[in-house]
C-alpha cells in the first residue's frame, strides 16, 4: 500500500481525505437521501370535470368566475378574462349560458373555458384561446386582427400595461384584497379558514410573482402612471365613434377594453382605493363606451 | 454639470449588451450635445439607488429606466432636450402603444435567444460578459442571475427546451428517479441522449410554438414600418420609439458571426426584413462606438465586490429574498414625494408591514418544518449514529472509485504512523 503510495506522489493521503470529506460535504447526507428514494414522485392523471346540477343544460355552456345569481341573469362575470370573451361570444350574437366555476375545474387550468352544444371533434372543452376561432366558424364573423394593423400594437396595452395595475389594484393592494378578491375569489370556494387563508397568499403570490417578472421590484406610482398612458391612448384611438376602429357592430376589441373599464367602473365590486377609476374618468369616450355596452347585457 | 449615464458594459460590436441601455444611449446621443454628457460602462447595478441599469446620474440625482429617463431630461432641459415634444393627438397614442407592444414582446423573445438557448449562453454571451464585461468575480455571479431571470421571463411561452443543459440534467434526474423507484433495473444506462444539437432538430410542436412566437411579434412591427415611412411614427424625426426599437432590434437581428443559433434573427429577417434593415442603418448612424463620449471605468472597489456578493447570496435565499424585495418596496413608497399622495403612501407602507408579517410567518413555517423533520427522523432512527455509519459505507460502495480513500489504522499513533512509512 505504501510503496503504491510512492509511485504517485501526487495522490497523497492529505489530498484524498480532502477530497472525500468535500465529497460528503456537498452530497445529500445519506438519511435524507433514503427517504427520498422511498418516496418517488407521482403525476396523476388530470380530473374528469365535476359532474354537478349544470351538467344537464343543453346549449353552449361557458364556464365563468361568477356567483349564482349572476349565472341565472347572465350578469358580467367579474373576472376580466371572463367577461372579456362572455362580452364577445354576446356581441357576436352566440347564445350560450354562464356557470359558475373555477380555475380548478378547467383543462388548462384558467377559466374561461366553453363546452359547446354540438361538440367538434373529440367533444372536448375549448379553453379560451380558441374561443375566437370557434366563434368565427359558428357565426362567420370577422377575424379583426387582419383587419386594423393597430390591433396587435393597441391590444398590448390591455394586456399587460392595464393587467398589471389591475393585478397590483386587486391583490398587492392589502385593502382591495381583503375587500374585493377575498369575497369574490376566496370565500366561495371554501368555508374553512386554513384553506382559505392558503388560497388567498397563493393569489397574492402569484400576482406578485406576475409582477416581478417585469421589473425587480413592485413600483406602484409606475404601474399606475403607465395605465393611466394607456387609457389616453385607448381613448384616443376610440375618438368620436361607437366602437374601436369604427366598426358597426362591437367586436373583440371593444370586448376587451370593456371587461377592465365596467369592472373598475362597476360599484358593485366594492374597490377601497381605486386609483384606476379616478385615472379612467379623464376620459368621457370611454365612460360613454362602457355604458353603451353595458345596455347590451 | 455632465450628466453620466452608467450602462451595462458592450458586446457584439455594439456598445451594451442591455436593450434598454443601447436605446437609451441612442436617445441621449440624438439629444443631448456631445459635452453634455458622458458614457461609462459601469456594469454594475449597484452604482445607483435604484439597482438598476441604465441609469443616469446628475449631481445627487439617479435616474433608471428608458422611459423615466426621456421624463427627467425633458423636465431637465425644460422641454429642450425631447424628441416627443411635437407628438399630438393618435401620434401620441400609437407612441404609447407602440412602446408597450415593444416593452411586452421583445424582452421575452431576447431573454430566451440570448440567456435560455444554451450554445448562445456557453458560446457567446458568458465569454462576452467574462472578456468584456465584467470583472471577477462578478463573472461568476451576475451572469447566472440575469439567466435565471431570463428563464423566468420567457417561462410563459413555454419554449425551455431551448436549454438542451437543463434538458440534460432533467432526463438525468428523470433516469435516477426510475431507478430509485423500481420501474428501471439500476444497471440500465442511461440511454444517449436523443435532444438535438441545434434548434432545427426542435421538438416539432415547439417548432410550430417558436414559429407562433416570432410571428406575434415580428408581423405587427412589419406593418408598423411600412417601406414609404422613415421613422415608426411616420414623421421625419425621430422619436423615443425609434431609440426603443434600435435598441431592442440590434439585439434581436444579431447574425450567425455573433451567435451559434440565430434562429431570432433569421425569423426576424423572413418576417420583417425591411425592419432588419433600417436596424442596420440606423446602428450605424447611432450607435458608431467611436463617436460616443466614453469614459473610462473605475477599477472595481473592494467594496462594490463585496456588495455583489452579498446581493447574490441574499438573491438566492428563499426567504430573505422576499424581504429584501418587501423592504425595497417600503422604500419607494416612502421616498416618493411627488407621485403620490399622503394617504397612498401610507396604505402602500401599511401592505408593506404586513407583508413583513408574511415573511416573519414564513420563516417560523420553515424552522418548524425543519424541527419536525429532523424530530421524526431521530424518532424513526434514521438518525441513530449506526445508521450514519452504515450509510457512508454503502455510499462509499457504490461512489465512483477515481476517490482514494485512505485506510486509516483503528488506533493512529503518530509513531505507528511514521514507522509505517519509513519501514515498509
Amino acid at each position: 500500500m505504501t510503496s503504491d503510495r510512492r509511485e504517485a506522489p501526487g495522490q497523497t493521503p492529505d489530498n484524498a481525505t480532502a477530497a472525500a470529506r468535500a465529497r460528503d460535504f456537498f452530497s445529500v447526507p445519506a438519511p435524507v437521501k433514503r427517504i427520498f428514494d422511498r418516496f418517488p414522485l407521482v403525476t396523476y392523471p388530470p380530473n374528469d370535470l365535476p359532474y354537478c346540477s349544470w351538467s344537464n343544460r343543453q346549449g353552449n355552456r361557458l364556464f365563468v368566475f361568477t356567483d349564482a345569481a349572476g349565472a341565472r341573469h347572465g350578469r358580467p362575470s367579474f373576472n376580466p378574462q371572463c367577461l372579456k370573451w362572455q362580452a364577445y361570444l354576446r356581441f357576436a350574437g352566440i347564445d350560450f349560458d354562464i356557470i359558475p366555476s373555477s380555475n380548478h375545474a378547467s383543462p388548462t387550468g384558467a377559466l374561461p373555458f366553453l363546452l359547446p352544444a354540438l361538440p367538434v371533434g373529440n367533444n372536448a372543452p375549448i379553453p379560451s384561446n380558441k374561443l375566437q376561432k370557434w366563434a368565427i366558424e359558428q357565426v362567420h364573423c370577422e377575424e379583426e386582427q387582419q383587419l386594423n394593423t393597430r390591433f396587435e400594437v393597441y391590444a398590448s396595452l390591455l394586456d399587460h400595461r392595464i393587467r398589471n395595475a389591475w393585478l397590483y389594484t386587486l391583490y398587492v393592494d392589502a385593502e382591495n384584497f381583503d375587500a374585493v378578491a377575498r369575497r369574490l375569489y376566496v370565500d366561495p370556494s371554501t368555508t374553512n379558514p386554513a384553506v382559505r387563508a392558503a388560497l388567498a397568499l397563493q393569489l397574492q403570490q402569484a400576482a406578485r410573482a406576475e409582477l416581478l417578472k417585469t421589473s425587480s421590484f413592485i413600483d406602484a406610482a409606475a404601474l399606475e402612471a403607465e395605465a393611466g398612458e394607456a387609457f389616453e391612448a385607448l381613448s384616443t384611438l376610440l375618438g368620436d365613434n361607437l366602437h374601436f376602429f369604427d366598426r358597426p357592430n362591437p367586436g373583440l376589441f371593444d370586448a376587451s377594453v370593456f371587461a377592465y373599464t365596467h369592472l373598475i367602473l362597476d360599484e358593485k365590486m366594492g374597490w377601497k382605493r381605486n386609483r384606476l377609476g379616478q385615472l379612467l374618468r379623464r376620459h368621457e369616450n370611454l365612460l360613454q363606451h362602457r355604458e353603451r355596452l353595458l345596455n347590451l347585457f | 454639470m455632465v450628466l453620466k449615464l452608467h450602462v451595462w458594459g458592450p458586446a457584439f460590436s455594439l456598445p451594451s449588451i442591455d436593450a434598454q441601455c443601447l436605446a437609451t444611449i441612442a436617445y441621449l446621443s440624438l439629444t443631448l450635445p456631445k459635452d453634455a454628457w458622458v458614457l461609462v460602462a459601469s456594469s454594475d447595478p449597484s452604482v445607483s439607488p435604484t439597482n438598476e441599469l441604465p441609469a443616469l446620474r446628475n449631481g445627487n440625482t439617479w435616474v433608471s429606466h428608458f422611459r423615466n429617463i426621456v421624463d427627467y431630461l425633458r423636465q431637465y432641459s425644460s422641454g429642450d432636450w425631447d424628441l416627443d415634444a411635437d407628438l399630438t393627438g393618435l401620434d401620441r397614442a400609437d407612441s404609447i402603444a407602440f412602446t408597450s407592444f415593444l416593452d411586452t414582446q421583445f424582452p421575452p423573445l431576447l431573454a430566451l435567444s440570448l440567456y435560455v438557448t444554451s450554445q448562445n449562453y456557453y458560446s457567446s454571451v458568458l465569454p462576452a460578459y467574462s472578456s468584456q464585461i465584467l470583472s471577477w468575480p462578478s463573472t461568476w455571479l451576475i451572469p447566472p442571475q440575469h439567466r435565471a431571470a431570463a428563464k423566468r421571463a420567457s417561462d410563459h411561452l413555454g419554449l425551455s427546451s431551448l436549454d438542451l443543459v437543463a434538458l440534460e440534467e432533467d432526463r438525468k434526474r428523470e433516469h435516477s428517479a426510475a431507478v430509485a423507484a423500481g420501474r428501471l433495473p439500476a444497471s440500465l444506462p442511461l440511454l444517449k441522449a436523443t435532444t438535438p444539437a441545434t434548434t432545427s432538430g426542435l421538438v416539432p410542436s415547439h417548432r410550430f410554438r417558436m414559429e407562433a412566437v416570432t410571428a406575434a411579434a415580428f408581423e405587427p412591427l412589419a406593418a408598423m414600418l411600412p417601406a414609404h415611412k422613415q421613422y415608426l411614427l411616420g414623421g421625419d424625426r425621430p422619436t423615443s420609439v425609434d431609440c426603443l426599437l434600435l435598441g431592442y432590434g440590434c439585439l434581436a437581428a444579431l447574425g450567425a458571426e455573433h451567435l451559434q443559433e440565430a434562429w431570432l434573427g433569421e425569423a426576424m429577417r423572413q418576417k420583417a426584413p425591411r425592419v432588419v434593415e433600417w436596424v442596420r442603418d440606423r446602428q450605424t448612424a447611432w450607435l458608431a462606438n467611436d463617436a460616443l463620449p466614453w469614459r473610462p471605468t473605475e477599477r472595481p472597489h473592494w467594496r462594490t465586490v463585496g456588495n455583489t456578493i452579498w446581493n447574490t447570496v441574499a438573491e438566492a435565499t428563499p426567504v430573505w429574498r422576499d424581504y429584501r424585495v418587501n423592504t425595497r418596496m417600503r422604500e419607494v413608497a416612502l421616498a416618493q414625494e411627488a407621485e403620490l399622495s399622503p394617504e397612498e403612501r401610507s396604505a402602500l407602507a401599511k401592505h408593506a408591514t404586513s407583508y413583513k408579517k408574511d415573511v416573519w410567518l414564513s420563516v417560523a413555517v420553515v424552522v418548524g418544518g425543519v424541527a419536525a423533520l429532523v424530530g421524526y427522523m431521530a424518532k424513526v432512527g434514521f438518525l441513530s449514529s449506526t445508521a450514519w455509519e452504515e450509510e457512508y459505507v454503502d455510499e462509499e460502495e457504490e461512489g465512483e472509485e477515481e476517490v482514494v480513500r485512505p485506510e486509516i489504522p483503528e488506533a493512529l499513533n503518530a509513531t505507528d504512523f511514521l514507522g509505517s512509512l519509513s519501514f515498509s
